[in-house]
Order: structure tokens, then C-alpha cells, then sequence
């Protein structure tokens, strides 16, 4: 394999491995996590789409060195590894820095969760145990 | 103005996302201190690699479309400027779901 997709998938995994070894912060399994890293994705094709354009580029690839896949306009299918480590390992580094603040968040977030999804059958049980 | 388009582009990543602080009520910007340390690890890293992959020859910046200084091995320092923006950027999408989803389920 080339190097920029080795080092690219490499780097994600390493980032991975990293929450689910070391931190365990718990963040690859937030709804919220996901869906912020959809619309990263989304804002990254225009983004990296303009750096990357064959027709006018700001970075220019050596073809020998990525994996020559493009599937959305001129960007290297190894970019959104590359992109999906930056982000996360920024992320994990926030929530560390802001430990209380993160897991008041998850834990307001699943009570809320909670709540909302079973309050109807919660409310009856708690009313036939009273 | 074609020297500035890498800068232009990250400008407007600045901009772009900044309502996600002013009116959705995200505090990225508001904790400098935080923020600056959270992307200390990223950044020393990808720069790390940026200036390998740019002396290897793996990547190279048009000199049409950067300001034109360089750190040694060639790398464009619109990449510091990348490496600051993009991560903020997430940071804020990040912070605002959450917000977003907390208010939804709080009703």
C-alpha cells in the first residue's frame, strides 16, 4: 500500500485505540459524536475539495504516494481517515480537558434519553409501586 | 489575491462556523485555555507529519496559491493555520450537537 493511506488508516486506528484502550472517555459511543462527524464530513468536500482540485489544486499529491481513489471530486479516499484521526483525537483532548463538564453532559443526556423513551411504562411502574 | 486562496479558505471556515459560538450558544472560543491545549496533541503531530510528507515529497503546496513562507522541507505555514481552524471547527459542531440534543431532550 502506498504511504499516505498506510499512514492515514494507521493514524485512525491509533486514535481508536487510544479511546477504547487508554481514555475510555466514552465518546465513539455519543449520538453526538456521530453526527458531528457526519457534518464534518459534509463541510469537508467543499473544503478539501477546493484544496485538492486537479484543475487548480493548493495541494498537490505525488500519484505514486496515495491510493489514486477519488470518490467524491479530486479528494483521496485516505483523507477521510486522515481527517476522521484529526478531529477525533482533538475531540478526545477536549472532553479530557473538560472531564466533569463531558460526563455531566452523557449522564444528562442518557437520563434525558431515559425519560423521554420510557416514561410512559416508568411512570406506571412507579405508580404501582407507590 | 490568488497567493491568499489557502488563507481565504480557512477564513472562511472561521467564519462560517463563528454562529455556532455567537447564536447557538457553543463555548469553544469562550475557554481560549482549554481549547489551546486540546489541540496541542493534534497539532504537534500532524505538523510533525506534514513536514515529513512535504520533505518526502508525498505532498507540495502551489506556490500560485500560498503566501509563499515555508517551515524547512517546504511545508506551506497556511497548514499551521489548517491545523488550528479545522479542529475548532469540529470542536464547535461538536459542542452545538450536543447542546442541540440536550435541549431536545430535555422536553
Amino acid at each position: 500500500m502506498p504511504i499516505y493511506p498506510t499512514l492515514a488508516v494507521a493514524a485512525a486506528v491509533v486514535v481508536v485505540l487510544l479511546e477504547l484502550r487508554v481514555l475510555r472517555s466514552g465518546l465513539l459511543r455519543e449520538p453526538a459524536y456521530w453526527i458531528s462527524m457526519g457534518i464534518c464530513f459534509g463541510f469537508m468536500i467543499p473544503v478539501d475539495g477546493w484544496l485538492t482540485k486537479h484543475s487548480a489544486p493548493i495541494v498537490l499529491y505525488r500519484p505514486d504516494d496515495t491510493s489514486g481513489i477519488y470518490p467524491i471530486w479530486d479528494i483521496p479516499l485516505e483523507e477521510y481517515a486522515y481527517a476522521f484521526a484529526l478531529l477525533t483525537l482533538v475531540m478526545l483532548a477536549w472532553d479530557r480537558l473538560g472531564r466533569k463538564e463531558a460526563v455531566t453532559y452523557r449522564a444528562a443526556f442518557r437520563a434525558s434519553v431515559r425519560g423521554s423513551g420510557s416514561s410512559a411504562s416508568a411512570g406506571t411502574h412507579r405508580t404501582g409501586a407507590a | 489575491m490568488d497567493r491568499f486562496q489557502y488563507l481565504l479558505l480557512m477564513g472562511a471556515c472561521v467564519l462560517i462556523t463563528l454562529p455556532l459560538e455567537l447564536c447557538l450558544g457553543s463555548r469553544v472560543w469562550r475557554q481560549p485555555r482549554r481549547l489551546a491545549i486540546s489541540l496541542l496533541p493534534a497539532f504537534a503531530l500532524f505538523v510533525v507529519w506534514d513536514i515529513w510528507a512535504t520533505s518526502t515529497g508525498t505532498w507540495d503546496f502551489n506556490p500560485r496559491y500560498t503566501v509563499g513562507l515555508t517551515l524547512p522541507g517546504g511545508m506551506a505555514i497556511e497548514e499551521l493555520v489548517f491545523f488550528t481552524v479545522i479542529p475548532i471547527c469540529g470542536l464547535l459542531t461538536l459542542e452545538t450537537v450536543r447542546r442541540i440534543l440536550q435541549v431536545w431532550g430535555s422536553h
